[in-house]
């Protein structure tokens, strides 16, 4: 008890809110078990991506003997390194939070919507300037890519037409994901405004 | 000389699990002396029960995956309320909480006990009431101080779940608890 009873009288109210279910240890464990094998097969499959890719990348590259497919592996395994080094880049400083305390919670919150949403930007200008410079590489060296079209026109066709499809709806999970992440930002950055106008 | 290898990884495995059970065990303890602190926060930062328990079980997961960064340098109450918070904070930017009007909060809290002091005691549910609802209503900065408050905690302690000093702690609590006696003047 302090000397404050209006103090006292809230604790001894606010004490009788929310009480815990029973059960409430059986379910956080059940979760905690859940999440751990989401961890792992998370992980498991990231691995697995990335390694399969570059499997693929370095078998194409030595089994093809098509210039078009050896292209390909190595476009594929530089846009993995690009891909790797801009994601590294841009998390720099929002692994964890300089001190412990909700403050530092808030800045940590705040750094990484931002850089997410760098991350963004930076991935449309990426697949913009790799369009870009897929279309200027098959320009470059038309004779070559004409005969592997003209072979083929069929697959080639069929492979353009659900690249155009995948680029259109991945725009729109672009754009759909930047509306969110400028909206979060808006409320961080509400928040850590509301947090210092009271050190005023 | 070709068992070494194997012997390392097996006491290895050995210490990890031995390290798992700690921890376990270090939770299970958390929970049970801070499970009820744990709930009545998730209580003041989401006004539905059905989530109020999730949120409850969201904090005690985060909880447990910061355990092994757990260091000492601060009280275990600190560390978990730190960590409450930061969920909490994370739960409003997803959704923002409904008001939960006073019906609501006496249909969830325990029936009334129909003996004879029956007038005092739902005086004081209701008084119970109108203190939940204000604190929900509350702005996220004033909810944690009050909250925190609310809780038991020192002035240092709050500085430290916050990280501010203990001189900027008395005065956000004079201003947190201006607002929350004009937020129960309104609810009244």
């Amino acid at each position: 008890m302090t000397n404050d009873r209006e103090l006292d009288v809230w604790r001894e109210q606010w004490s009788g809110v929310a009480r815990l279910s029973p059960e409430f240890l059986g379910q956080v464990q059940e979760r905690i078990k859940v999440q751990d094998r989401r961890f792992w097969l998370g992980n498991l499959l990231a691995v697995a991506g990335v390694v399969g890719m570059l499997i693929l990348a370095v078998y194409q590259f030595s089994h093809q003997a098509s210039r078009i497919e050896k292209g390909r592996a190595i476009g594929l395994c530089v846009l993995v390194f690009v891909a790797v080094t801009c994601r590294l880049w841009f998390t720099r400083g929002t692994w964890r939070a300089e001190t412990q305390s909700i403050c530092a919670f808030v800045e940590l919150w705040h750094r990484r919507v931002l850089s997410q949403i760098r991350r963004l930007q930076i991935s449309i200008y990426l697949a913009i300037g790799w369009l870009v410079f897929c279309a200027a590489l098959a320009a470059a060296n038309w004779a070559t890519v004409r005969l592997e079209l003209m072979a083929h026109p069929t697959a080639y066709l069929a492979i353009m037409l659900v690249m155009v499809l995948m680029l259109r709806a991945i725009w729109f999970w672009a754009m759909w994901l930047r509306r969110r992440k400028v909206a979060e930002l808006n409320e961080v950055t509400r928040l850590l405004e509301e947090m210092e106008t009271m050190n005023d | 000389m070709s068992t070494q290898p194997t012997d390392s990884f097996a006491s290895q495995v050995t210490l990890v699990k031995e390290i798992r059970r700690e921890l376990e065990q270090q939770f299970e303890r958390i929970l049970g002396e801070h499970g009820a602190a744990i709930s009545r926060l998730a209580y003041s930062y989401e006004a539905v029960t059905g989530i109020q328990e999730e949120l409850a079980q969201e904090i005690a997961l985060a909880v447990w995956r910061a355990l092994p960064h757990f260091r000492g340098e601060c009280s275990e109450r600190t560390f978990v309320f730190r960590i409450a918070h930061n969920r909490g904070l994370t739960h409003v930017r997803r959704r923002r909480p409904p008001q939960q009007s006073l019906d609501d909060l006496e249909e969830t809290d325990e029936p009334v006990d129909p003996r004879p002091h029956l007038d005092e005691q739902v005086a004081q549910m209701n008084q119970r009431a109108q203190l939940a609802s204000a604190v929900q209503s509350l702005p996220v900065a004033h909810k944690q101080m009050i909250v925190l408050m609310l809780e038991g905690l020192s002035h240092a302690e709050i500085g430290e779940v916050l990280g501010i000093t203990e001189n900027n702690v008395a005065v956000r609590l004079t201003r947190a608890r201006k607002a929350l006696k004009e937020t129960m003047g309104v609810t009244l």
